[in-house]
């Protein structure tokens, strides 16, 4: 097993050095000179040769890459031009505010989409059902941007229940913390709650049904152990897989939701970064959040050769 | 039943969502005419009870450093002037020069050196590399030269040295005459800061800055992305100030700013534009503000290459377009006022009598034109803009109009970077952007039509015209302002006659705010002067 999972780990190299290069080539290649956008309209042709030179943009390409990767190699992800702060440094100060928001989002959308999916299963073609997934089918297909500015409209401006924007931090009171992080991580989590219940209900229809389900009920248990140590045991590697993709979407998912709500994360980051031609910044960034990513579906690999024995990737390797 | 319950419940709120959405259209439609904003009466106020509180403002960008000599941005410079202090400042019309650290100036005869009398009640506030010490004309020729050495924007070129006279008195030596040079001085970017703080913090000093002024940041108060706190500062050369703190938080996005506004998160919000601005004038809680800007919004076509190097055909261009139609479609919220001419109303250069030369719309007199010129089919014309929706309708709005006379107007959209690019290489048909700076004519007039400005955004146009380029010299080596007018209006006048750019509109300074604050001067130039030790000091009604 363990050599297994060091051989996944392997596999990762190529597609961050991949990843990494892409952006590269992809924020040099494209038009628009960096200088320019961090000056502004104002800056004359001096100007801008002077930001050009200190910003090593005079470098050929390849050696403005070697650079890059020599950086990278000693744990340096560069300097953002625009902060002019190092971007490791920038991340990590970011990190804990988006992970808070995701974190969040995601157990919000655990706590109702997973029950609402095993409710909606257990109680197919009911009321409950249908109401349950036509919501989760709008859910998922609301975009996200609307619908910040809604729950804001309803919720902060007209009910004055929740600030509009920002983050409050433990200096601020538990209080001021809750309701800050209330309406942002409920839009984040929308689309994630509609994805958990519908994937819950799924793969609870197909265990429900099956003969050894029937068998535990005619022991005598009662309907609600069956459901839940029988039943959704057995329904979990698969709202597993979603987990483990959703942790992954809720993180850039932010980047839309940390702008609606001037939520001081690593999304918000990378679009000012974006909006300034901030090379190093966006390289930094795409990079962390694609470590990110893999890491997070190696973790749903490992994960579910615990949760459910019958995967094997040898097996899986040989029938491939 | 729980189960049903519940299921109502999430239900229902999706529709309360939706049904939001549309109650908020059904109330702007109600709401259309604006009620007239009250001025509170505030004479029964006494001195005392204006004392306390925090100011919090909305900025429309992220201040990314605020080390004098690395900002870039407007909304940077914003937050600066309320820590820092320059030696003159603008008064709130932006038209004459105000005393600030420094108390008088004169210039030589020649024009190329300027003497300053600085007060001498003037502390730094307390850092980590000085505890609040004195400051003198040392420091000024250590913020001014270090301006000069290393603006990222290069904010004092004319300056050659300074000279130390005294403690305070200082000399200041420009390159040549320069009469812009105490415009320039406004700039936050030359503020006056202390050494040891400067050199303690290095690169971080753009986060921890340290000044003169009213407020200083307050501990941790530097907080990348969100914002920036400021307490008063006791010492503050300009006496008392009434508010406690002075909070800058950063809100990207324009409904947010207005939603922020309305909620009581912040007192004031900057850069609102759209449905937003109604719904502000409609609340009696808050205030609307628009007032004509410094910033002039126009179409410029290129002058050296394609169909429009033909005076003839910039003409012909000029005469088909509406400008008043153009404005009221393009501001439905008061956002701009129509404008005619390359220099802001509020500028001391600008002549309202050369509106008379700008081309008044009359299609047929266009084609005529047009025919003259050798061009009766028309031709194509690449326009390039920048990414914003604004940007967007502007070019559909030329488009329109330049089909009339059958030009076939091509829009390209492009993010800043690569749009400023295609502009200053003079490669583009048609550029379509807007310029603000002080108010002396020269940083319009000289960045956009002299000939020394070739290869920069501000003359993509490729602009060059031998008796503008000396007028602009000239006018710049004089230190009489009112000779220097005088000038400027003939080069404004030259100028106009090339048709070289439409000017459609002035930008509005669109300042929405609560009907609490008090005595906060929305300035032209959008330079937030919430106190200033001499004329301004803002307050909030309890």
């Amino acid at each position: 097993m363990l050599k297994m999972i060091l051989k996944r780990i392997f596999q990762l190299i190529p597609v961050l050095l991949i990843t990494m290069s892409i952006t590269f080539v992809i924020t040099r290649v494209l038009p628009g000179n960096p200088a320019v956008s961090i000056l502004g309209p104002q800056a004359s042709a001096e100007d801008i040769e002077k930001m050009e030179e200190e910003m090593g943009l005079h470098d050929p390409l390849p050696v403005q890459y070697v650079h890059y990767i020599g950086g990278l190699l000693t744990g340096d992800l560069g300097t953002s031009y625009r902060y002019h702060r190092p971007v490791a440094g920038l991340i990590l100060e970011k990190l804990p505010n988006t992970l808070q928001l995701a974190m969040t989002s995601l157990v919000i959308a655990l706590l109702i989409g997973v029950p609402v999916g095993i409710l909606s299963a257990v109680k197919q073609y009911s009321i409950f059902d249908y109401v349950a997934m036509i919501t989760a089918l709008v859910g998922v297909s609301m975009p996200t941007f609307w619908l910040g500015l809604m729950l804001v409209l309803v919720f902060s401006v007209n009910l004055g229940w929740f600030p509009t924007m920002g983050m409050a931090t433990l200096a601020d009171g538990f209080g001021a913390v809750v309701s800050h992080l209330f309406l942002p991580a409920l839009c984040l989590s929308f689309g994630s709650m509609a994805n958990f219940a519908r994937i819950s209900r799924s793969s609870m229809l197909e265990v429900v049904n099956q003969d050894y389900m029937k068998a535990v009920r005619a022991k005598g248990i009662r309907e609600s152990v069956v459901i839940m140590k029988h039943g959704f045991k057995n329904a979990l590697p698969p709202i597993v897989t979603v987990l483990g993709m959703r942790i992954a979407s809720l993180m850039t998912g932010a980047i839309m939701i940390e702008t609606i709500f001037s939520w001081p994360g690593i999304g918000r980051l990378i679009v000012e970064a974006i909006n300034n031609n901030d090379f190093e910044l966006i390289q930094g960034a795409v990079l962390f959040m694609a470590v990110l990513y893999v890491g997070v579906n190696l973790i749903v690999d490992i994960a579910y050769l615990y949760i459910n024995p019958k995967v094997s990737y040898e097996s899986e390797r040989r029938a491939g | 039943m729980k189960r049903r319950l519940f299921a109502v419940a999430l239900a229902l709120s999706m529709v309360v969502g939706l049904v939001a959405g549309c109650g908020g259209k059904e109330k702007e439609e109600t709401k259309k005419e604006p009620e007239k904003q009250e001025e509170v009466d505030t004479s029964n106020v006494s001195d005392e009870d204006k004392f306390g509180g925090t100011l919090t403002i909305a900025l429309a960008s992220i201040a990314s450093n605020i080390d004098p000599i690395m900002y870039t941005g407007v909304y940077e410079g914003q937050i600066i002037e309320n820590i820092a202090d320059t030696l003159i400042v603008y008064d709130n019309a932006v038209t004459d020069f105000e005393p600030s650290l420094a108390t008088e100036w004169t210039a030589n005869e020649a024009g190329d050196e300027y003497t300053f009398t600085l007060r001498d009640d003037v502390y730094f506030q307390p850092g980590k590399y000085q505890e609040g010490r004195k400051m003198t004309a040392e420091d000024v020729k250590y913020s001014l030269e270090r301006s000069h050495n290393e603006s990222a924007l290069a904010r004092l070129t004319m300056l050659d040295h300074c000279e130390v006279i005294d403690d305070t008195h200082v000399k200041c030596v420009l390159e040549s005459p320069n009469a812009s040079f105490l415009a320039a001085l406004t700039n936050s970017g030359n503020v006056i800061v202390p050494k040891e703080e400067v050199e303690g913090w290095g690169d971080e000093f753009g986060a921890h800055l340290v000044g003169t002024g009213p407020f200083m940041m307050a501990e941790n108060g530097w907080k990348t992305d969100q914002g920036v706190d400021l307490v008063k500062f006791d010492k503050f050369w300009g006496g008392d100030i009434y508010l406690d703190g002075l909070n800058f938080v950063y809100i990207t996005e324009v409904n947010q700013r207005v939603n922020a506004l309305k909620n009581g998160e912040v007192d004031i919000a900057y850069d609102l534009t759209g449905e937003g601005i109604e719904e502000i004038k409609a609340d009696s809680n808050l205030k609307m503000i628009q007032e004509a800007g410094m910033g002039v919004n126009y179409i410029y076509f290129n002058m050296a290459n394609g169909p429009t190097a033909d005076i003839k055909v910039r003409e012909a261009l000029q005469t088909a377009v509406d400008r008043e139609a153009m404005v009221s479609a393009l501001y439905q919220y008061g956002e701009g006022q129509v404008g005619y001419l390359a220099l802001p109303p509020n500028s001391w250069g600008y002549d309202e009598s050369l509106i008379d030369i700008v081309p008044k719309y009359d299609v047929e007199k266009a084609k005529k034109l047009l025919a003259e010129a050798g061009y009766a089919d028309g031709f194509e014309l690449e326009y390039y803009t920048g990414d914003s929706a604004t940007s967007k309708k502007i070019g559909e709005i030329f488009q329109q109009f330049c089909a009339q006379i059958g030009v076939t107007v091509n829009i390209h959209q492009a993010a800043w970077g690569t749009f400023s690019e295609i502009g200053a290489s003079g490669n583009a048909d048609v550029i379509s952007m807007s310029w603000t700076w002080y108010p002396d004519p020269y940083f319009y007039l000289n960045k956009m039509f002299h000939e020394e400005s070739l290869g920069t955004l501000g003359n993509g146009q490729q602009f060059n015209i031998p008796e503008v380029n000396e007028l602009l010299d000239e006018a710049v080596a004089v230190s009489d302002q009112n000779e220097r007018a005088e000038l400027y209006k003939q080069a404004l006048k030259l100028i106009t006659e090339q048709y070289a750019q439409i000017d459609y509109s002035v930008a509005n300074v669109n300042v929405g705010m609560s009907s609490k604050v008090m005595d906060f001067p929305v300035r032209p130039d959008k330079t937030i002067e919430v106190a200033d030790g001499v004329t301004n000091n803002t307050w909030l009604a309890k």
